[in-house]
């Protein structure tokens, strides 16, 4: 089973890595016909219009360089899907135990936000910057050792570990589609570039990924309350790591609240989500940086 | 035109600017005025939002900023120990941070003035919303203009051949038939009927119930801060009773102790047996573990630590017992080698540390089976005595026999009492159930009017824009169910 798993994810490393490179490449080859076009046309303007035209095409052609993208991330996700059900089978809890189950568990929910927006909004481009946080997280997975050590104390109290940790993937997942909408957002308006998706839809997209990430993350810290109160005695202690997620939350409640406030819309709501997602690897990397209660066997030995 | 509103501007601004820095002026302060200027500024939602960040920028702080541990922010003489040794680390950011308070960031009067702030913000948008919100779900706008079809975002106009009593009541089905309440009123003056359609009324009170959740959280916090009791060092030598502080009238007995390790040394149990006694008689007895702790009456028992203990026995001249026990070896000498425990005999105004080597070490002035007292009299440098005992003899010192009877562990517990704890599960729960009612659940608003054409009813249907993506294919979907529902029944 261990083997399996590791199979699974290698395959759902390497899908990944080249489903980015397939929408990378669509991506580069609009912009070279948007080129090629306009010298053609001597004109910008009647050249960036046809490109408009063709980028519809790339973002919702199903046989296009960006379909197979689109495809190979379904794989990826399965992939990925199946190392985690034949690491769990192996070693008989949740695969949320240490920093390379995390991170596997973390890719798999960055993987699903995205498969699931880019269909309901038929919008590829997301996968110039989500896909990159899962290719970036696997890669971390593979420089941290894979065994699995049995579990301390503190993390043995199973049901409220897995769904504390399942719920928080939820939330990290919407965040990272949010994200990656933002990105594409501060990039259409600071390059005025067409062939991006508009505004108003991106903006729609980062919404959307936060209404899903906002009462996830409130949840995942609310369990992660009563946690540390049915271990430590207290529900909150100024933890490093409960702190960060509370950064995370403020961010992402300011932002809430941004949309409504003049001046406040398009980009640096944009650039908000930008600073969400900071606080969100902060706090998940943060182990990294800080001690703390939070035992990952994984990595403090 | 324009030239001249403008200079009336200016001009204006200008007088305003003089009465602002005429102290003689009459311009007097008015308490209503000031409500006002208040009101206006705690609902507004920059307000909000820059409170929002403020405190994510403190929290920041606060999570990369090392943070004085709760037993030394408390004490001055730990204090400035404690940041000579972040000097190396920090540099002449020390003191900096130690005068904007950010070495205890959690306590400064910067995070409790926002979170303050934030609180007075939250209620008064919350009194502030609530009755807007009410209305909207008691008693909807039903009529729109003519001009609201012609510009909302969503709008659809249907050209019937039914009459416009038909033309509602199959509209009014079709909404019905996918959840809508639907609100029928007919202008009497126009002769338009109009029909109001919503779903989920009273989700918009999601975000008030998460407002308040927040306040509930931060009132549950408060009450825990200033009425609970906690202490994290409580430890408990195995066969001994320790009372429990802060005016629980509780004590604790160990039974037994017990720690268990997996083949690689990693730890996978720990567990102590406690009998819980209140004025002598027991109340509570429970083998507590790593998650599982003890409860009575509010106070509850968490497994945190162990170590090991010293059994001793101290008597008077006359042979009368004054200490009977176990010492618990809480601290480590800086090189580690060492254990150290405190067994204080307040009549005596003797205090006695008990210095015990610690396991696996070697030291050459304490060998196996024996332990060093270090006896001072109370507030002295200086101490009276320092003598090895071997266990099992006692020796008199200044007075008094001192035994060491043999070594045994202690089990450090966690106990805290947290009379805030149930207004936090509530706002808690109410903060989690608040957002998903709000986003699960959108509240949708359509507006209808009928009117008379000249072949048949007209049917006009609008709405506002929403931040909800699933609503355009939802309006799609809803209109034209409605225009098949005509064509059906022509
Ligand atoms: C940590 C504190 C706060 C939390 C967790 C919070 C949470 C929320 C949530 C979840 C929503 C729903 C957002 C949406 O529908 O998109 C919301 C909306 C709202 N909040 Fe807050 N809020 C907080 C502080 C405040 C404060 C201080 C104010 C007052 C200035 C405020 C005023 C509002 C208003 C007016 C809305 C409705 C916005 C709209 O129409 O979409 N909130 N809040």
């Amino acid at each position: 089973m261990f083997k399996m798993s590791e199979y699974s994810f290698m395959a759902g490393l390497i899908s990944v890595g080249l489903a980015l490179l397939c929408y990378v490449a669509a991506f580069a080859s609009v912009r070279l016909a948007r080129r090629q076009s306009a010298l053609a046309l001597d004109g910008g303007h009647a050249g960036s219009t046809m490109l408009s035209g063709q980028s519809v095409e790339v973002t919702r052609g199903p046989s296009s360089l960006a379909g197979y993208g689109t495809l190979i991330a379904w794989l990826a996700l399965i992939f990925v899907s199946a190392a985690l059900v034949f690491r769990t089978i192996a070693v008989g809890h949740g695969p949320f135990a240490n920093m390379y189950e995390f991170s596997i568990a973390f890719a798999w929910g960055v993987l699903a936000a995205h498969v699931y927006f880019e269909r309901r909004y038929h919008l590829r481009a997301l996968g110039l910057f989500a896909l990159p946080v899962a290719l970036l997280l696997l890669l971390y997975a593979t420089t941290i050792p894979s065994t699995s050590d049995p579990l301390v104390p503190a993390l043995q109290n199973n049901l409220l570990l897995t769904t504390h940790v399942a719920v928080a993937i939820v939330a990290y997942g919407g965040f990272a589609v949010a994200f990656a909408a933002a990105a594409l957002h501060l990039i259409a308006s600071y390059t005025g570039s067409r062939r991006l998706p508009r505004l108003e839809l991106l903006d729609e997209i980062s919404y959307r990924a936060v209404v899903i990430g906002f009462p996830f993350l409130t949840l995942v810290i609310v369990l992660g309350a009563v946690w540390a109160n049915v271990a430590w005695g207290r529900y909150w202690g100024w933890d490093p790591k409960e702190t960060a997620s509370l950064v995370t939350w403020l961010i992402y409640g300011a932002y809430l609240h941004a949309r409504v406030v003049r001046g406040w819309r398009g980009n640096r709501a944009a650039w908000l989500l930008v600073a969400g997602f900071a606080a969100t690897l902060f706090t998940y990397f943060g182990n990294l940086f800080f001690g703390g209660l939070h035992s990952y066997s994984g990595l403090n030995q | 035109m324009t030239q001249l509103s403008r200079t009336t501007a200016i001009e204006r601004r200008a007088a305003a600017a003089s009465i602002g820095s005429d102290l003689d002026s009459d311009a007097v302060f008015s308490p209503s005025g000031a409500l006002e200027w208040l009101w206006a500024t705690f609902t507004s939602m920059r307000l909000a939002l820059a409170l929002m960040l403020g405190l994510a920028l403190l929290a920041l702080a606060g999570s990369v900023i090392i943070q004085a541990p709760a037993g030394v922010a408390s004490d001055p003489g730990a204090y400035n120990a404690w940041l000579q040794g972040l000097k190396p680390r920090y540099g002449g950011f020390t003191t900096i941070f130690d005068k904007l308070g950010l070495f205890n960031v959690f306590a400064s009067v910067w995070f409790r003035g926002l979170a303050v702030a934030l609180t007075t913000s939250i209620l008064a948008c919350s009194i502030k919303r609530a009755p807007t919100l009410w209305r909207a779900a008691v008693h909807p706008r039903t009529r729109m203009s003519e001009t609201f079809y012609g510009s909302a975002p969503y709008s659809e106009n249907i050209a019937t051949r039914m009459s416009t009593a038909d033309a509602l009541a199959t509209t009014q089905r079709v909404f019905r038939a996918n959840r809508y309440r639907t609100i029928v009123d007919t202008d009497a003056t126009t002769g338009i009927t109009h029909l109001y359609v919503d779903q989920n009324r009273w989700a918009p009170f999601g975000t008030v119930i998460a407002h308040l959740a927040v306040v509930i959280v931060l009132v549950g916090g408060m009450v825990g801060s200033i009425m609970g009791y906690r202490d994290e060092g409580f430890a408990v030598p195995v066969g001994s009773t320790v009372a429990v502080g802060g005016g629980t009238g509780l004590s604790v007995e160990a039974v037994s102790f017990s720690d268990s390790y997996y083949d690689n040394g990693a730890p996978s149990d720990y567990a102590s047996s406690l009998v819980v006694y209140r004025e002598g008689t027991p109340v509570a007895a429970k083998t507590i573990r790593v998650n599982d702790p003890l409860e009575v009456d509010g106070t509850a028992f968490y497994q945190s630590f162990f170590g090991p203990a010293a059994v001793m026995a101290v008597s008077d001249a006359s042979g009368a017992s004054l200490y009977q026990g176990g010492v618990p070896l809480l601290w480590s000498s800086d090189d580690d080698t060492r254990r150290i425990g405190q067994l204080a005999l307040s009549d005596q105004n003797i205090l006695v540390y008990v210095v015990g080597v610690a396991s696996g070490r070697v030291d050459a002035n304490i060998r196996a089976g024996q332990i060093q007292l270090e006896i001072y009299r109370t507030g002295e440098q200086q101490p009276i005595a320092i003598e090895t005992l071997d266990q099992g003899e006692p020796l008199l010192i200044g007075g008094l026999t001192y035994t060491f009877k043999r070594e045994q562990q202690f089990t450090g517990l966690i106990v805290a009492r947290d009379p805030g704890q149930p207004l936090v599960w509530l706002g808690a729960l109410a903060l989690v159930l608040g957002c998903f009612l709000v986003f699960l659940f959108p509240n949708r608003r359509i507006w209808a009017a009928v009117k008379a054409g000249p072949d048949g009813a007209q049917v006009s249907l609008g709405a506002t824009a929403r931040h909800d993506a699933a609503f355009a294919p939802e309006f799609t979907k809803l209109t034209e169910q409605v225009r098949l529902a005509f064509a059906g029944a022509a």
